[in-house]
């Protein structure tokens, strides 16, 4: 009372020279709480999804063990298999095709040959089961996965989770080479062991030996949320993610949902979308004076001619994902009841996407890069899960809602990011776009061969890469 | 100094005047396309003449093909559909279970292979090939009339087979109360690579070969003056072939049209084109059929247009499974004859398939791709033609002089307006709506189809406007 009494008693100029100042402070405070720099919210956010047949049950807990699970195969199967190779219908190709027209019918005769007779499906089984496989039910179906350990770890040394995720038309078995460089790097001369991964690769949900969705809209956010626990419920909390072709993308989506829980992304390939106005104007500049928009000279070489390399050639080689995007249904019918018409769609990418000059050669080029035993593995994958159709209908779910593969782009990656940049990769891109959208690349190597299979081409080159990578964020 | 400026002035204008006469009046060359001679056959070429004898030819079957085809079908491998997709995800494979059980248990080949010889084929070979085709001649003839001329080309997914019901309407349009002020003998070949004539053993086998090739035919067969109808491939066919030979092309009458050279006035009237129709030359249901632009334009046209694109590149690929398969074949084709007939189709499990044609109908032609092992060979036309880009090649650049007939269907993938085609279509002498039907109209509308060629003709004939051009 004797304060507002005395306040009262203030004359008008001693008022102001009270009020102003307190309305200026109070105003200068409510300023600076609202400029205050504040998280921005940079993630995508998770959501959830299921993907079971029918409903989802109401009292529904998830059964999350994690089962062991040995790929089996049966005389019938081997014998269907035959069968359909015997019986096979062949056109000729017209003359000097080579692999122009698409996957060249008297090489193909070969390939069906080698199948039929000495592709010894039993042994090639043996094979993938040489690393264990499990699989547990996310989201209402079952996810297959590989878990490999290193068989030895040095005293005190930590083990870094690696989690790789394959494409189409790949499959897990694209990192079985790379593999034990991986988990056992001093054994094969990467290193002295002082970065040694323990390695998870799955199956995308309707790839391989993963169910399939039953459920429209599963596109790369979910599958990226379904891997996170995948992780999460094997016990890992920090891990490193790998990825090429649409295991870039899922990664990608990983370590923009949850970058607390990514330590490190580790990319092939990188898809950067239509280029805003800014980079066309690069483009266009970069033909004539690569140095002023950023480009070396090993990013012009391969990124110029423009049109040739980035245009026509893509338009070229991507038919399949104009139909894929479209008609999967249609599209992968008569593949899932042709095992050889199966084998034509698939190797053609592993011949033209290895090395786009293989398309002059009247064998793809196929058996200078890879051996028939591995190709027809992988082949073999799609035909004996029957998965191709819903291997296909990844890309409607992606592209019908995203054309450009690019919408998240906008929130932009984080996480440290290793970019291995192989020469011939579908396409370039080069690093001083990429970090447009990758905030925080660690690493960005031009590799000096290899092609869009990048683990299964070029294992060695890749580990390495992915190694330095690994230990660089190490030491941040 | 002002009289120097002004003087400048005259100039500039002189100058810009002289180059806008120049591009106004230069671009009215007349030029024709030529005749694309060519050698298809395996090897080289021999020294001998070609045999140019014309042969019967009748589709024959066998119980081994039969039971070759029923081993496949039994053991078919089928992929669930994702709960409710109908046909928005392609062909839906639990209709094409029922499709293929009516396929192995009702479907009757040897009485279809009956059907398809009602009608008398011949093959010929021309520039290295067999070429096959259909010759229906008119039952009988009013008196002192001559039966005309009429060419009939095929497309994709399509055949010869997808003209048995309008050959009768035109043949004997008295016996359909068409009336017979116009009677025609009529000659639907097979587009090399197609169905019964044999597949080009070389690269570049274009639309401009096969329009040069049946130009060969009928000559051949004795033809100096004809009229042409195609739809898809076939409206291509047919207009290189009137570009090549027009003064042999009485008329020219299609089902589909399609434009190549896009401009600024397209692009304008993509935009404006809703709101001014009159001032592109839009009528009330071009407006209707075309817009809203992007989804019945540009949208259609990407989602509808997967397999034009692994088609133009890489045929022996996408082909390849197809002709091992033909529950693959079928699911393939049949697709097209879901959306391209009417694109609401999308919405139905079964794809409305069987509210416009018969399985039987449509079963026959997917078999004509299976017997005679073609779908490898039909894909490669699309690489031949598409490679290049589009709008590049010489042919599409050049105009139509022929008198043309269009019947403009409502279903078609694309609407083309009159006021885009007469760019091409210079004499265009009837332009119709039609009530009703889709791409495949000769298959679906036969009657309406047949009503507006017999329109067309009579308007031709009547003046006579194939001496005008």
């Amino acid at each position: 009372e004797t304060i507002l009494s005395r306040i009262r008693s203030f004359d008008y100029s001693q008022k102001n020279a009270v009020l102003v100042p307190a309305a200026a402070l109070g105003v200068g405070g409510m300023l600076l709480y609202w400029a205050r720099p504040r998280r921005k919210m940079n993630i995508i956010d998770m959501g959830n999804g299921w993907w079971g047949s029918c409903e989802r049950p109401e009292e529904w807990k998830e059964d999350d063990s994690i089962r062991p699970f040995k790929i089996e195969t049966s005389d019938k199967e081997i014998e269907d298999l035959h069968q359909r190779l015997d019986r096979f219908r062949f056109t000729p190709h017209v003359e000097g095709a080579a692999f122009h027209y698409g996957f060249n019918s008297s090489y193909l005769k070969k390939v069906v040959s080698y199948w039929r007779n000495q592709f010894d499906w039993r042994k090639q089984v043996e094979e993938l089961n040489k690393y264990p496989h499990f699989h547990t039910t996310i989201e209402g179906i079952d996810i297959h996965f590989i878990h490999v350990k290193p068989s030895y770890v040095p005293h005190g040394q930590t083990v870094q989770p690696l989690l790789m995720v394959h494409g189409w038309p790949g499959s897990f078995y694209e990192f079985y080479k790379i593999i034990p460089l991986l988990t056992e790097p001093a054994k094969h001369g990467l290193n002295e062991g002082d970065v040694v991964f323990e390695v998870i690769c799955p199956s995308i949900p309707g790839y391989g030996f993963s169910e399939a969705p039953h459920k429209k809209e599963f596109d790369t956010i979910a599958a990226a949320r379904i891997f996170h626990k995948l992780m999460s419920r094997l016990g890992f909390r920090k891990y490193y993610l790998q990825g090429g072709d649409w295991g870039s993308r899922i990664t990608t989506n990983m370590a923009q949902m949850l970058p607390q829980c990514v330590k490190g992304l580790h990319l092939n390939i990188a898809f950067l979308g239509k280029p805003s106005l800014r980079r066309m104007i690069s483009i266009m500049l970069g033909a004539y004076v690569p140095w002023l928009v950023g480009l070396n000279r090993e990013d012009a070489r391969r990124f110029y001619p423009y049109m040739q390399k980035n245009v026509y050639d893509v338009l070229r080689e991507s038919g399949y994902l104009h139909i894929q995007a479209t008609k999967p249904d249609t599209a992968g019918c008569g593949l899932n009841d042709s095992p050889v018409g199966l084998a034509a769609y698939i190797l053609e990418k592993f011949s033209t996407w290895t090395d786009k000059s293989f398309l002059h050669k009247d064998d793809g080029g196929l058996e200078s890069k890879y051996s028939l035993d591995e190709l027809l593995t992988n082949v073999m994958i799609y035909w004996v899960t029957s998965s191709i159709v819903s291997s296909m209908r990844f890309y409607k779910e992606n592209f019908s809602t995203d054309p450009d593969l690019t919408a998240h782009n906008r929130v932009g990656v984080r996480v440290p990011t290793g970019i291995a940049a192989f020469p011939q990769e579908i396409i370039h891109t080069p690093h001083v776009w990429i970090k447009d959208v990758y905030k925080n690349i660690i690493s960005y190597s031009y590799m000096p061969r290899g092609g869009h299979f990048a683990a299964f081409e070029e294992p060695k080159l890749l580990a390495q890469d992915i190694v330095e990578f690994v230990r660089k964020v190490e030491q941040l | 100094c002002s009289s120097l400026a002004g003087i400048m002035l005259l100039e500039v204008f002189l100058v810009l005047g002289t180059l806008l006469i120049y591009f106004l009046f230069s671009k009215k060359k007349e030029e024709m396309l030529p005749f694309k001679d060519g050698w298809w056959g395996k090897g080289q070429k021999p020294v001998t003449k070609e045999d140019s004898s014309i042969r019967p030819f009748k589709v024959e079957t066998t119980e081994e093909e039969l039971s070759d085809l029923f081993r496949r079908l039994d053991q078919a491998r089928f992929t669930e559909p994702l709960e409710n997709s109908c046909f928005h995800y392609g062909t839906n494979s639990v209709h094409l279970r029922k499709v293929v059980s009516y396929w192995k248990n009702q479907f009757n080949w040897k009485k279809q292979v009956e059907v398809l010889n009602k009608y008398p084929q011949f093959k010929t070979k021309i520039q290295g090939i067999d070429i096959h085709f259909v010759h229906v001649k008119p039952p009988c003839l009013p008196e002192g009339q001559a039966a005309k001329p009429l060419l009939m080309v095929h497309g994709w997914p399509g055949s010869f087979y997808e003209f048995y019901k309008i050959i009768p309407l035109l043949t004997d349009p008295a016996s359909h109360s068409l009336g017979d002020e116009h009677v025609f003998e009529v000659i639907c070949p097979s587009i090399p690579g197609y169905g019964f004539s044999e597949a080009p053993h070389k690269k570049d086998f274009n639309s401009v070969s096969a329009a040069s090739v049946f130009y060969e035919l009928m000559l051949r067969l004795g033809f100096d003056e004809f009229y042409t109808q195609g739809g898809d491939w076939g409206w291509l066919i047919c207009t290189n072939l009137a570009q090549i030979a027009p003064n042999h092309v009485k008329g020219l009458h299609l089902n589909m049209v399609s434009v190549s050279k896009l401009g600024l006035t397209h692009l304008l009237s993509v935009l404006l084109g809703r709101y001014f129709p009159g001032l592109f030359g839009f009528q009330d249901e071009d407006v209707r059929r075309m817009f809203p632009f992007l989804k019945k334009g540009l949208y259609k046209i990407l989602s509808e247009s997967g397999y034009a694109h692994i088609q133009a590149t890489k045929p022996d690929t996408v082909g390849c499974g197809l002709n091992d398969s033909p529950v693959g074949l079928a699911a393939y084709i049949l697709e097209k004859f879901s959306s391209w007939t009417d694109k609401e189709f999308r919405d139905l499990e079964d794809g409305g398939l069987e509210r416009k044609f018969s399985l039987d109908d449509l079963l026959t032609n997917i078999m004509i791709y299976w017997v005679s092992g073609c779908i490898v060979s039909s894909m490669r036309f699309y690489k031949e033609n598409l490679q290049k880009g589009i709008g590049t090649q010489k042919h599409e650049k050049l105009t139509v002089r022929v008198p043309t007939g269009i019947a403009s269907f409502p279903n078609e993938i694309l609407h083309i307006p009159q006021a885009w085609a007469k760019k091409k279509y210079t004499n265009i002498v009837s332009f119709h709506f039609m009530p009703r039907g889709g791409h495949f109209a000769a298959f679906e509308e036969p009657e309406l189809l047949a009503k507006d060629i017999l329109q067309f003709v009579g308007k031709v004939e009547k003046e006579q406007l194939w001496k005008k051009k």
